[in-house]
């Protein structure tokens, strides 16, 4: 759904607000995970993006893997203890996927979780979520544009 | 308001000029002050972007032979050789003390920087969105990165430059290409010392600096020292910046045969076959029209001031094919040249090769 701030944001996904990063519980049990639309648009184009290899294993709130854009860099902050279980390989010819469909095929990586309910409980998600988030972007006066 | 504090670090050696923001950054806490620091090293060196390639981006033998250190920094953008005429000016601060859209984020970076240098009677301006110019020539770029929990911007005050050793550093796929960077970097560079005709006092400016940091910031400075657990996250980032690990790490960001100079202005080079031989074009880019043309290869053009004439008819043009084509084409009509295996289409193609070298995010 779209928001004031006029950022895209699907209620179904599971959000770490203040890391604009996303995750979403595949029905077999793994999490993809990726930038949020807000992260993109504040980041600008990316030229290019290094995931953390298949195999790594990764702690919630550590990096999975960095960004960079024309004027920044920054790690793509994990929402989720686990270990990397595929990158998304488009993201090496393709970067720019991070902007066009930042939820789609511009996903980071897959994990395969150490405890999902335990981590997702602290993640934003539903039609609360969404307002969740709304609200700290209004804070921070972070628009989408 | 809460202090800034100031790290006025002086000169220190190459590898710690670097790391000194990765560890205090990576050493932020949120008892932390939002922090400035003032840094220059010892003796020159070459620092690569996160995601370049080395061995793509860097003469590496050269430097070798020279006794160049080069180090990856965790902040993006291109390769650079540095040496004792830049202070640095890293600012690692909380999320939440700088603005969170970039292009307000660099503006706000800039001011000090652009107001010391006006302080100087040096017409600087800020160029959007992270450059600052003087008439229309670059005094230094900036990064920005996440580094840890801090967010980090980092630039440097241009006392002086060395035009040469930056071009020489550098890996490009011709000689040619790589005097033509020497020419850029003297036409759309400049430094404090070629604008004032001498040096400023280095302690005099950097003072400046830190005043104007004050009245932007509308924040107290206090001058410090960097902190124990800070100096020894520094001491491990050291150890890391200088691994072939990590400085042979793939870096993802796709080489092309670019060099931005500044902004607005790049240096290109395509090569392009045509039945007449191979193309080679070097072309500097100014807001999106050639601004100079080299055209070399092993095709034939005659009469043997043909080259010159077409590389000259082509300046000023627009990069795009219809107008590439057409003053091609009436090159051919005002001239009588031969060329045996090279048309106006082939020019045209390797003119527009060009074109695929711009840098994506450009």
């Amino acid at each position: 759904m779209t928001t004031t701030s006029n950022c895209n944001l699907p209620a179904d996904l599971y959000y770490w607000i203040e890391k604009h990063t996303w995750a979403r519980r595949e029905p077999d049990g793994t999490i993809v995970i990726g930038i949020t639309d807000v992260a993109q648009h504040l980041a600008k184009s990316i030229i290019s993006a290094t995931p953390k290899e298949a195999g790594k294993t990764v702690k919630k709130g550590k990096s999975a893997g960095t960004v960079e854009s024309g004027k920044w860099v920054g790690p793509v902050t994990a929402p989720v203890n686990g270990t990397i279980l595929a990158v998304n390989p488009a993201l090496k010819t393709r970067p720019g996927l991070l902007n066009t469909d930042p939820y789609g095929e511009g996903w980071f990586s897959k994990i395969t979780p150490d405890n999902w309910e335990a981590d997702s409980t602290d993640l934003a998600t539903g039609t609360g979520g969404v307002q969740a988030y709304e609200a700290f972007l209004s804070s921070q006066g972070i628009v989408c544009r | 308001m809460e202090p800034i504090r100031v790290l006025d670090i002086g000169l220190v050696p190459p590898v710690r000029s670097q790391a000194i923001y990765h560890g205090v950054a990576y050493a932020l806490g949120p008892g932390t002050p939002d922090t400035v620091i003032l840094v220059g090293p010892t003796d020159p060196y070459v620092c690569i972007g996160y995601h370049q390639e080395l061995e793509k981006e860097v003469d590496v033998d050269y430097c070798r032979q020279a006794g160049l250190p080069i180090y990856r920094r965790e902040v993006g953008g291109g390769a650079v050789y540095l040496d004792r005429g830049q202070v640095f000016t890293q600012w690692i601060f909380h999320r939440p003390a700088l603005p969170a859209a970039l292009e307000e984020r660099f503006a706000l970076y800039v001011q000090p920087l652009v107001e010391t240098y006006q302080g100087l009677g040096i017409p600087a301006n800020h160029r959007p969105v992270n450059d600052i110019h003087v008439q229309g020539k670059k005094i230094g770029g900036t990064g920005a990165a996440q580094i840890g929990e801090a967010e980090v911007v980092v630039g440097s005050l241009m006392f002086d430059f060395n035009f040469d050793l930056m071009a020489r550093v550098l890996k490009v796929p011709s000689e040619k290409m790589r005097d033509k960077i020497f020419q850029s970097l003297n036409e759309y560079m400049t430094t404090m010392t070629r604008q004032l005709g001498h040096t400023p006092d280095y302690a005099a400016v950097k003072r400046e600096y830190v005043r104007h940091v004050v009245q932007v910031l509308g924040r107290p400075a206090e001058y410090a020292d960097p902190t124990p657990a800070e100096l020894a996250a520094t001491a491990e980032i050291e150890a890391r910046l200088a691994s072939d690990e990590w400085l042979y790490q793939k870096g993802g960001l796709r080489q092309t045969g670019a060099v931005k100079i500044h902004a607005d202005v790049y240096l290109l080079e395509a090569t392009y076959k045509s039945p007449g031989g191979l193309i080679r074009a070097t072309a500097r880019l100014r807001d999106g029209r050639i601004d100079d043309l080299s055209l070399s290869g092993d095709f034939t053009l005659l009469p043997a001031f043909a080259v010159g004439a077409l590389e000259q008819a082509l300046r000023g043009v627009a990069l795009e094919g219809g107008a590439v084509r057409a003053r091609v084409a009436e090159f051919y009509r005002s001239l009588p040249v031969q060329s045996p295996g090279v048309g106006v289409e082939d020019w045209v193609s390797a003119v527009m090769a060009i074109k695929g070298q711009m840098p994506v995010s450009s």
